[in-house]
């Protein structure tokens, strides 16, 4: 590498961290804790109802969605969601009737076995929807929400950045030597470096899989505006009657998709759905395949299945930014490995503002440094 | 910068790296093992911290 491409990466390093280090330090304590969202919902009594018997029988569909409407006999179902976890845990969106989006409606959650009704509380009511409002988007909505996500590319160019500096940094020094008794600067670049490089691919995944959950909107935006509303378009005949009930639906969706569980249901007029069709959303059910999303579009006054369909690379991208951000995939080990590799960013985070706050300040000492120990432009 | 040389900077962080990367696919693959072998990998990272920071802690005899 020439001298002058060196010191270009170095500011490529030195400013896409600062930007980003003020928003990284929210996001490591926030998500420190958030890994452990389960733990603390169960504790702080938060978590939702998801009771029931062994051997107890589901609710059908259509009772769910008549418990929820019965609240709120204004709006109409637009939605169903499933969790992929735990199965009684049923989300309905109930919208005005003239809506196809998410806006002017509300979410119910409905135990899927007792069909007992629980109030989604407002994220600011309970500590885990606090925090993950703050991890999210800082409580600024979307615009936030994008904000953290560019915050999230920055980090991923300084773990790129802060790999390609390590390497010229490092020639004549032994992999982890830690020098504390040679000054602040030198003790926090030899943290630096060492906690950087021992947990470059995690910060790497989970700063790219965030960034790409943050910009969640506009990839499932895409995916329903070009391939999705394609598929629709394809099927463009109004409502004339009446609809068959939503479990006949979901039965004929999940036989297109033998050995499938229900992900999503849309109803029709909903974005997500056709004019006349809902949309059937499946996915498999190991920790793998329950990020493969397939769709099939399911005639409301038949009853039939007239297309079906897999989803786009992008979209089975994002979902599986999901667990590869989270750390939910392997049990509470991982968590806490989770939780340790955050704090160990959180770590070279500081250290390396420490290094910046300390650089030399004249051209002169940075000279000196530069020949003597190679230490002036390293942050 | 020759080869040699810049092989020995790389050889324990590449070490490293592929062993993450390993344990970050393990347990997305299947449970049982692949937790094990996910959980076992992820933690050498960890440890080489740990143990660098313990080591040469300010005030501990050189070893």
């Amino acid at each position: 590498m020439t001298p002058a491409s060196l010191r270009g990466w170095r500011l490529v390093h030195r400013w896409t961290s600062l930007i980003c280090s003020a928003n990284l330090l929210i996001l490591c304590v926030t998500g420190l804790i958030l890994v452990f969202h389960h733990e603390i919902q169960h504790l702080m009594g938060e978590e939702l109802d998801s009771s029931y018997t062994e051997g107890q029988a589901r609710l059908p569909l259509q009772s769910l969605v008549d418990i929820a409407q019965k609240a709120d006999p204004a709006l109409v179902p637009k939605m169903l969601s499933f969790d992929a976890e735990d199965k009684a845990v049923n989300y309905i969106y109930l919208g005005k009737p003239e809506e196809s989006g998410f806006d002017l409606g509300r979410w119910v959650v409905l135990n899927g076995f007792t069909g007992a009704n629980q109030m989604l509380k407002q994220p600011e009511e309970t500590l885990v929807g606090f925090l993950l409002k703050l991890h999210v988007d800082l409580f600024t909505g979307f615009a936030g929400q994008m904000f953290v996500g560019v915050m999230g590319l920055l980090f991923v160019v300084s773990t790129v950045s802060g790999l390609v500096v390590y390497g010229p940094f490092m020639k004549k020094l032994a992999f982890g030597i830690l020098r504390f008794g040679r000054g602040t600067r030198i003790g926090n670049i030899d943290l630096h470096n060492l906690f950087g490089v021992a947990t470059l691919v995690w910060a790497f995944v989970v700063g790219l899989t965030g960034a790409i959950l943050s910009f969640s909107p506009l990839i499932t935006g895409y995916w329903q505006k070009t391939e999705l509303a394609a598929m629709t378009a394809r099927h463009p005949e109004p409502m004339t009657g009446s609809m068959v009930s939503i479990d006949r639906v979901a039965a004929a969706g999940l036989a297109a998709f033998p050995g499938k569980d229900l992900a999503f249901i849309a109803y029709p007029g909903n974005e997500y759905a056709g004019s006349r069709h809902f949309s059937v959303i499946v996915r498999g059910h190991t920790e793998l395949t329950q990020r493969l999303l397939s769709v099939a579009l399911v005639d409301a006054e038949t009853g039939v299945v007239a297309e079906a369909a897999g989803t786009p690379w992008y979209m089975t991208v994002l979902m599986l930014s999901g667990p590869f951000h989270f750390g939910d995939y392997g049990g509470l080990p991982l968590q806490i490995i989770w939780a340790l590799f955050t704090i160990v960013t959180g770590a070279v985070t500081v250290t390396g503002f420490v290094v910046w706050l300390k650089r030399p300040r004249s051209r002169s000492a940075a000279d000196r440094n530069a020949s003597g120990a190679k230490l002036g432009s390293k942050a | 910068m020759s080869g040699a040389g810049m092989s020995g900077v790389w050889r324990i962080p590449a070490a490293l790296a592929v062993l993450s990367i390993f344990g970050l696919a393990a347990a997305i693959l299947g449970d049982g093992v692949w937790d094990w072998l996910c959980w076992a990998t992820l933690s050498v990272p960890l440890a080489v911290c740990a143990v660098k920071l313990w080591r040469q802690w300010p005030g501990r005899p050189a070893v």
